[in-house]
C-alpha cells in the first residue's frame, strides 16, 4: 500500500456521508420533478404514490413555468434579496467605518451592535411585526397616533397653525398586507443581518495600510477619494463574501415571509414550494429546481458585479 | 524651490518628547541626509515637514511660508515611503497618475507627464500591472514616478531602500543621485545607514535622541566629528576610541583612530597586539587585534591582502596626523 491509501481510506466515510447527504436529498427532487406526485388526490389515487409509472417528463416544469404566482415569487425574491444585499452592505460599511475610529466605549458599542445577530430568526420576525411595525399597538402605531396628535394641537397654535391644519392625517402602513409585507421583510431581515456585515468590514478595515492612507493625503486626496480609491477597493472581498452568503441565506427565507404575512402577503419563491407540498410534490420539486438554478445565477450574476466594480 | 527651515521644531507624543527643539536650514537643491539609530526620531523629524504630524513647538518654513496652517497635499512636497505605500488595487499608471487626478488635471496632460516619469524610471514596460506583480525594486520605482510627476519643491525620502536587497540598493541609490543631478530639487533622505548617508549626501544631519548631534559635509564629519558619537557613527568599520595612558599622552581624555589610519608594520611598531579574526576582502584586510593594551580590541585595515593569521603577532603604526581628541564631555578637543 501506499503511503496515500491509508489517509484515503480513512477519508472515505466522511466522503460518503457528506455524499448521500447532498446526493440523496437532490436525487429525490430531481425524480418528483419528473413524475405526477399528490398526497392528496381521490380523482387518481395512483398518483399519490412516487412510481415511475406516473412518468411526466417535464410537465411539472411546464405547469410551474405558466403559473402567475411563480413568477411572482421569483420577482419577490429577487426584490428581498437584492434590497437586503444592498442595506447591508451599504449599513455595514457605513458602520464600520464610523466605529473603527476610536472613541470612548467603543467596546461596548461593537457588543450591542453585534447582537441583533444572536436573535432567533422567528422571534425577530415576530417582535418586528407585532411591537415594532403594528398598526395599532406597535412603535409605528403609536408614534403615528402620537404624531397625529401633536399636529393636530398645532394647529390651534397662533402664527404656525395655518401651516399646521394644511397637513393631512398621517395613516399607519400595515405591513401584513400584500404590497406592504415584502419591505417589514427586507426591514427585519437588513436589521438582523447588518452586524454580520459590520462585523466582517470591521476586521477587514483593521488590517488596511496606514501609509497607503498617508501616502494619498500627500497626494491631496481628501477623505472621501481615500475611501472610495484605498478602503472601499480594500473591502472588495469582504463585500464579496458578505454577499454571497448573505444571498444563499436569503434566498431560502421563510420564516420572516410565514410571520408576517401567513400567506396573504408577497411570496418568495421557497414559501411558494411550500404551498405546493401542500398537495402537489412533482410541482413543488420541479420549483425546486428551479430554485437551485436561480441560485446559481444570482450568485455568478452579484460576484461579477461585485469583482468589476470595486477592484477597477 | 525648495528651501526648508525648521526654527526650534520640537515634537512630544504624550509626555514623552521625542524631538527637542531643534533648528535647521536645509537649502534649495541640497541632498540632505538625516541619519541615526533607530528609534532616534528621524522618521517623525521627516513627517513634521510632510505634515503628517503636527508640530508641538517651533515653526517649519517652506520657500518663505510658514506651514503650520498648510495641510500636507499643499506644501509642495512628495514623500517616498519605506514600505512604498503603493495602492494595491490600482495598475503602476493609474498609481503614478493618482496625485495628478487628484489636482483635477486634464488626462491629456496626466498621460503626458507619467509617460514622461514611465521614461525616465525605465517603467514603460509594466504600466499595466499592479504593485503585486512587481519586483521590490521596481517597486521603489514606482514610488519615486509617483512623487516626481507631482513636481515637488522637494523630495522626502524615509528609508527607501531598506527593503531591498544589497545589490539592488546600491543600483537604486545611484538612481537617486542621478534623478537628483537632473532634477536639482531639494531631497531629505532618512535612513539609518551611515554608508548611504556618506555616498550620497551633500550635507548630513546626525541625530541622536532627537538631537542633532552635528550637521556638515560627509568629509567635514569624517575629518572633525564634533564629539565621541559621531565620530564613532560615522566610517566603518567604527572609529577605535580608547581611554588611559595613550590618551594622556595626548594630553586628551580619550583619544580615537580609524582603521585605516593604523599602519601595519613588520616590526619595532608602536603598538603591537595578537591578531583575533581576520576578514580577508582581498583588496583590503580587516584585523581585530586583541593585547594591544590600548582597548578590548583594535580594528585596524590593511590595504590588499596581508598574510596574517589568528594568533599572530602583529606590529602597528598610528599616523600622528589622525588622532581625535575629546574631552571628559566626549567633545573634540581642537
Ligand atoms: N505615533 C507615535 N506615538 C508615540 N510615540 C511615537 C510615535 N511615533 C514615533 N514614536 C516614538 O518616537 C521615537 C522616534 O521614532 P521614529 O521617528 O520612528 O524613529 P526613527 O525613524 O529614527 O527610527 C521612537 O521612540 C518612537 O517610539
Ligand atoms: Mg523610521
Amino acid at each position: 500500500m501506499s503511503n496515500r491509501t491509508i489517509p484515503r481510506l480513512l477519508q472515505t466515510p466522511a466522503v460518503l456521508l457528506l455524499l448521500f447527504w447532498m446526493l440523496v436529498p437532490l436525487g429525490m427532487t430531481l425524480f418528483f420533478s419528473f413524475i405526477r406526485y399528490f398526497l392528496n388526490n381521490t380523482r387518481r389515487p395512483e398518483w399519490t404514490s412516487p412510481s415511475i409509472d406516473n412518468w411526466r417528463g417535464f410537465g411539472n416544469y411546464q405547469y410551474v413555468w405558466n403559473q402567475d404566482a411563480f413568477w411572482l415569487a421569483i420577482q419577490n425574491s429577487l426584490l428581498i434579496v437584492c434590497s437586503i444585499l444592498f442595506l447591508t452592505v451599504a449599513l455595514g460599511i457605513a458602520i464600520a467605518v464610523l466605529i473603527n475610529r476610536s472613541f470612548p466605549g467603543r467596546g461596548i458599542v461593537r457588543v450591542l451592535l453585534i447582537s441583533p445577530f444572536f436573535v432567533m430568526p422567528a422571534v425577530n420576525a415576530v417582535l418586528w411585526i407585532n411591537m415594532l411595525l403594528d398598526p395599532v399597538l406597535g412603535l409605528q402605531g403609536i408614534a403615528v397616533a402620537n404624531i397625529n396628535d401633536v399636529i393636530l394641537g398645532l394647529r390651534d397654535a397662533p402664527l404656525v397653525g395655518g401651516f399646521f391644519s394644511l397637513w393631512p392625517k398621517f395613516e399607519p402602513i400595515s405591513f401584513r398586507a400584500t404590497q406592504t409585507s415584502a419591505y417589514a421583510v427586507i426591514m427585519m431581515v437588513t436589521w438582523q443581518w447588518t452586524p454580520f456585515a459590520v462585523l466582517i468590514f470591521m476586521t477587514s478595515l483593521q488590517s488596511e495600510d496606514q501609509q497607503q492612507k498617508e501616502a494619498a493625503v500627500l497626494d491631496g486626496a481628501g477623505a472621501w477619494s481615500q475611501f472610495r480609491f484605498l478602503t472601499l477597493p480594500h473591502l472588495g472581498r469582504p463585500i464579496a463574501i458578505v454577499v454571497m452568503i448573505q444571498a444563499i441565506f436569503h434566498l431560502s427565507l421563510y420564516a420572516e415571509i410565514e410571520i408576517v404575512s401567513r400567506g396573504n402577503g408577497n411570496k418568495n419563491l421557497p414559501y411558494y414550494i411550500g404551498e405546493l407540498v401542500n398537495n402537489n410534490i412533482g410541482a413543488a420539486s420541479a420549483t425546486g429546481i428551479f430554485a437551485v438554478i436561480l441560485a446559481n445565477i444570482v450568485a455568478i450574476f452579484l460576484l461579477r458585479m461585485v469583482g468589476k466594480t470595486l477592484m477597477e | 524651490m525648495g528651501r526648508i527651515v525648521l526654527e526650534n521644531v520640537s515634537k512630544s507624543f504624550g509626555d514623552t518628547q521625542v524631538i527637542p527643539p531643534l533648528s535647521l536650514t536645509i537649502e534649495d537643491g541640497e541632498f540632505a541626509v538625516f541619519v541615526g539609530p533607530s528609534g532616534c526620531g528621524k522618521s517623525t523629524l521627516l513627517r513634521l515637514i510632510a505634515g503628517l504630524e503636527e508640530v508641538s513647538g517651533g515653526s517649519i518654513v517652506i520657500d518663505g511660508t510658514e506651514v503650520a496652517d498648510v495641510p500636507p497635499a499643499k506644501r509642495g512636497l512628495a514623500m517616498v515611503f519605506q514600505s512604498y505605500a503603493l495602492y494595491p488595487h490600482m495598475t503602476v499608471r493609474k498609481n503614478i497618475a493618482f496625485p495628478l487626478r487628484m489636482a483635477k488635471m486634464t488626462q491629456s496632460d496626466i498621460d503626458a507627464r507619467v509617460n514622461q516619469a514611465a521614461s525616465v524610471l525605465n517603467l514603460n514596460d509594466y504600466l499595466e500591472r499592479k504593485p503585486g506583480q512587481l519586483s521590490g525594486g521596481q517597486r521603489q520605482r514606482v514610488a519615486i514616478g509617483r512623487a516626481i510627476v507631482r513636481e515637488p519643491s522637494a523630495f522626502l525620502f524615509d528609508e527607501p531602500l531598506s527593503n531591498l536587497d544589497a545589490a539592488l540598493r546600491v543600483g537604486m541609490r545611484m538612481e537617486i543621485l542621478e534623478l537628483h543631478n537632473k532634477l536639482e530639487t531639494t531631497m531629505i533622505y532618512v535612513t539609518h545607514d551611515q554608508v548611504e548617508a556618506m555616498t550620497m549626501a551633500n550635507k548630513i544631519v546626525v541625530l541622536r535622541a532627537g538631537v542633532i548631534e552635528q550637521v556638515g559635509s560627509p568629509l567635514e564629519l569624517y575629518r572633525s566629528p564634533r564629539n565621541k558619537f559621531v565620530a564613532s557613527f560615522i566610517g566603518s568599520p567604527k572609529m577605535n576610541i580608547f581611554e588611559g595612558d595613550e590618551a594622556k599622552k595626548h594630553n586628551a581624555h580619550s583619544i580615537g583612530i580609524r582603521p585605516e589610519h593604523i599602519d601595519v608594520v613588520k616590526s619595532n611598531g608602536e603598538w603591537q597586539g595578537t591578531v583575533g579574526v581576520a576578514e580577508h576582502l582581498g583588496s583590503d584586510t580587516f584585523f581585530h587585534i586583541h593585547n594591544t593594551g590600548l582597548s578590548e580590541i583594535l580594528t585596524v585595515r590593511a590595504i590588499g591582502d596581508v598574510n596574517l593569521r589568528n594568533g599572530d603577532t602583529i606590529h602597528l603604526n598610528p599616523r600622528a596626523d589622525d588622532f581625535h581628541r575629546f574631552d571628559e564631555k566626549g567633545l573634540r578637543i581642537t
